[in-house]
């Protein structure tokens, strides 16, 4: 499948996202079209319930639209089986989560090695990129420490780290600094910048005004509409 | 005829008594009949080798001094622990003239040897013996010891319960600690972690702590099994073991351990794979 606008890393054309929530249906997103170009840095922002997770759910390939198209990469992904969007997610998309989810008995490498173990990288070669990995968001000397050893900064740049493992096309991050003190979160908002300034495209959603700011671009959402892009 | 031994080893009944002889003060050197007692009639009596006893057909009556020769301990036999039976053994001849009954006995035991055709002895004795009947130990033991077939059963029982009892248990727990951990499977299968990759880590967590904590368990068992065996070995002077560890007992425990904890495992990531990860995230 084509979605024929190859130039846009995300592609978004009139995009509906309909819930069941009893009887009635909740309409979470209403024709939202939106393109993210290579190497852009997107802040999705909005009130609480006009639809920025659902949004990013369906970048993301983990849900599917109830009408519209969505095409990653010039792939579209809005129909996908599960086994297809696990694998396309993969190879594809670094996720950034509010809570870090790091497996606790795991060290930071072994963290962010193991969406390469799961990619088939040899052992050696996904040492060696963790370690990279690591060493490029400060935690170079923490290499052998557990989460619980680290302070939530540190998680989180881990977790980046973890989504940067297979060299996706897009990083996707929903509320990074959610968990996070103002100067933890201001060092990752300038990990995201470094990250961005080396070629990564990212989209991230956030009720942070520092970190929107800090984006190249906002998209304002309300009602489950994009109004001002 | 096969005849090695007669043991001489008749219980001392009602009819019979053993009691503390007075110690003359100066007593001639007489060379004393020996008697052999078991220890529990040793500790209770408060005997040891070499102490004087009297033993008579009655309690009271005048009987001979014997000399306590040997403590022997019994042997494990199973029928005979809960019992409370005192031993004593004698002289044939000395047992006969107290006991009253001459050279008459209730039963008595014949050792064989190792090449011994024992069915055809058994048969020769039923024909010559008249009035009495052979009987092979091991068919005797068979015969005494239904009772604990019948406790043997029931914790046979007892243990089917509880391994069923167990398994719902562990099945439960499993289910909950995994659940425990939606969020970070629900993280990993969006980073795009497989199902398959999911449910074979939580299998071999499972059966890793399956096999450690049987492993736990045998040593647990093992510990308890030598402090029972201590302890009723000491209540009821036996060298019966009240409980073992067996090898054939750790490769069950351990392989039902490994087969439950992967069933668990299965069952419990089952449910959470299927689930999507958006619904694990609660959204």
């Amino acid at each position: 499948m084509s979605a024929g606008v190859d130039s846009h890393i995300v592609s978004l054309r009139d995009v509906r996202r309909d819930y069941a929530l009893g009887a009635e249906r909740v309409h979470a997103l209403q024709g939202v079209t939106l393109d993210v170009e290579r190497g852009d840095y997107v802040a999705i922002v909005g009130p609480s319930g006009c639809g920025k997770s659902t949004l990013l759910n369906l970048i993301g390939v983990i849900d599917q639209p109830t009408s519209g198209t969505v095409a990653i990469a010039g792939r579209r992904v809005d129909a996908m089986s599960d086994r297809e969007a696990t694998q396309f997610r993969l190879r594809n998309i670094g996720f950034v989560f509010q809570r870090f989810y790091l497996l606790p008995i795991l060290s930071a490498l072994e963290n962010v090695a193991l969406p390469m173990a799961e990619a088939k990288v040899s052992k050696g070669v996904r040492t060696e990129r963790a370690a990279e990995l690591l060493k490029y968001v400060g935690l170079g000397n923490r290499e052998r420490h557990r989460p619980s050893e680290l302070s939530g900064g540190e998680q989180q740049r881990v977790a980046i780290a973890r989504a940067l493992a297979n060299g996706p096309t897009l990083l996707l991050a929903d509320e990074p600094t959610g968990e996070l003190d103002a100067r933890t979160g201001a060092e990752i908002i300038s990990l995201f910048q470094r990250l961005n300034a080396d070629g990564t495209t990212i989209v991230v959603v956030t009720h942070d005004e520092d970190l929107a700011s800090a984006a190249r671009r906002k998209v304002h959402m309300r009602d489950g509409r994009v109004v001002d892009a | 005829m096969l005849l090695a031994a007669l043991l001489a080893s008749l219980l001392v009944q009602g009819s019979a008594s053993v009691g503390r002889a007075p110690v003359p003060a100066a007593a001639p050197a007489i060379e004393r009949r020996t008697i052999a007692i078991d220890e529990a009639f040793a500790a209770r009596a408060h005997l040891k080798i070499g102490d004087l006893v009297s033993v008579s057909s009655r309690p009271g009556a005048i009987g001979d001094t014997v000399t306590v020769g040997a403590i022997v301990r019994r042997g494990a036999d199973p029928s005979e622990v809960a019992r409370g039976d005192l031993r004593v053994r004698m002289h044939l001849d000395q047992l006969q003239t107290i006991a009253g009954y001459g050279d008459r006995v209730d039963r008595f035991a014949i050792a064989t040897t190792p090449a011994a055709d024992i069915p055809r002895l058994i048969d020769r004795i039923n024909r010559v013996a008249f009035g009495f009947k052979a009987y092979r130990s091991r068919d005797i033991a068979v015969e005494t010891s239904r009772t604990f077939q019948v406790v043997s059963r029931f914790h046979r029982a007892i243990g089917i319960i509880t391994i069923v009892a167990s398994s719902v248990f562990l099945l439960c727990i499993m289910v909950l600690k995994v659940e425990e951990r939606r969020r970070d499977i629900a993280a990993l299968r969006l980073m795009g972690i497989s199902r398959a990759t999911v449910v074979r880590a939580i299998v071999l967590e499972a059966a890793v702590v399956a096999v450690l904590g049987s492993a736990l368990g045998v040593v647990l068992g093992w510990v308890v099994s030598l402090f029972v065996n201590w302890h009723y070995q000491a209540l009821y002077r036996t060298p019966l073991e009240f409980s073992m560890v067996t090898p054939p007992t750790v490769v069950f425990a351990v392989s039902l351990s490994l087969a439950l904890g992967i069933v668990a495992g299965v069952v419990a990531s089952l449910r959470l794979v299927r689930t999507p990860p958006l619904a694990l995230f609660g959204r």
